[in-house]
């Protein structure tokens, strides 16, 4: 996480990577009912907002309250939206295991119809370097921009995404 | 879109971000400066401010000072979602039970017609009116540090919010506040105070949640 504050793309891709099972893990456990496109959709929710959010980590501090903290934080917001009352203790986050995904890749339904809401340069910037796995050098390329301004709207995509997520759960 | 093809997007907008904490360090100075420019400006400072610093009055200063150290030191910790708050809800309210002793002494020693005679200056409106106005700054500055931070509790964060940007204001609106009664300082101070609190308690609700 250190080194994906300052800049280091791979790592944090890495990390985030070792993060979802972790989220998924607690998903599942508290969500069983949910069913498992609905539980990925919250883990897309949690690593989004993990995402948003990083900067509130301290570098000192351990990061795995901080991410069950997080974790805890959307899972009750998501579960509410979807009419379950939940209590979670976070001091059962530690003892529940990793999950890796079943069928991989799961396709959670809601993150592909928030992106359709999305402008259509933005939902475009979002798929490719997500789905097509472009860097931002060759999105800007093959769209006319530079690579800053590819950076800058992927910044605002995604932040428009967790805000569109937040309204439909409302 | 699959939760692998998410990390790839969210990886590829990673880097630096100023956390709240560095937020804070930009804005609030910039917000208690204007604050301290609006008062001179507008309000004057108090004639006789050097005495008024040098004599017991100082505590209409000191006291919110102090206020407004604890209450940012609660708005630090609780911008992160893990962090606990209890040394600092703790100390603040051994701070807010030490006033409330120190309102109770001064109720039971003063007499009523002593009071009236204190409470009536169209002053206190004007200081009701002054401390909101001048916490305008630190809230607007607050909100926008608080919004890159994550709390669990958007009201209660909102809350503490208001009332470090109100215990400012009432910090800076003393040097141009010439009552210097106590029972004023509880009135008009403490109202003023009170209610940007529980303004920061339902903004924090609107603009903190994530």
């Amino acid at each position: 996480m250190r080194a994906a504050n300052r800049g280091d793309q791979r790592a944090y891709a890495v990390l985030l990577g070792a993060i979802a099972p972790v989220v998924r893990g607690i998903v599942r456990a508290r969500g069983a009912a949910l069913g498992n496109e609905h539980c990925e959709d919250i883990v897309q929710d949690v690593l989004l907002t993990i995402h948003l959010k990083r900067q509130t980590w301290r570098e000192e501090a351990p990061l795995r309250p901080w991410i069950y903290a997080i974790t805890r934080h959307k899972v009750i917001d998501a579960f509410r939206a979807r009419g379950n009352r939940v209590d979670l203790p976070v001091e059962d986050f530690a003892e529940i295991l990793p999950a890796p995904a079943t069928e991989d890749p799961i396709a959670a339904r809601d993150m592909a119809r928030v992106i359709d809401q999305l402008e259509p340069r933005a939902a475009q910037i979002v798929r490719a370097i997500g789905i097509d796995g472009e860097t931002t050098a060759e999105t800007g390329a093959r769209l006319g921009m530079t690579e800053g301004a590819v950076r800058v709207a992927l910044h605002r995509a995604l932040k428009r995404l967790a805000q569109l997520r937040e309204r439909m759960i409302e | 879109m699959n939760t692998d093809d998410l990390i790839a997007a969210l990886s590829a907008d990673g880097g630096p971000r100023l956390t709240p904490e560095g937020r804070m360090l930009r804005s609030l100075p910039v917000a208690v400066f204007l604050a301290l420019v609006a008062l001179l400006a507008g309000w004057h400072a108090r004639p006789d401010l050097a005495q008024a610093l040098a004599s017991v009055a100082v505590y209409k200063t000191l006291v919110p000072l102090g206020l407004a150290a604890l209450a940012l030191w609660l708005v630090q910790a609780i911008c992160h979602p893990e962090s606990r708050i209890r040394a600092q809800t703790g100390l603040l309210g051994i701070a807010l039970a030490a006033l409330t002793l120190v309102l109770g002494w001064t109720l039971a020693t003063t007499s009523a017609a002593e009071m009236v005679a204190q409470l009536s200056t169209p002053d206190l409106v004007n200081c009701l009116i002054s401390v909101p106005a001048l916490s305008v700054p630190a809230l607007v500055a607050g909100f926008w540090a608080m919004r890159a931070g994550a709390p669990r509790n958007p009201v209660a964060a909102g809350a503490a919010l208001g009332l470090m940007a109100a215990a400012a204001a009432a910090a800076v609106y003393s040097l141009h506040c010439p009552h210097d009664a106590v029972i004023y300082f509880f009135t008009g101070y403490g109202i003023a105070i009170a209610v940007v609190t529980l303004i920061g308690a339902a903004l924090g609700g609107r603009l903190l949640r994530w």
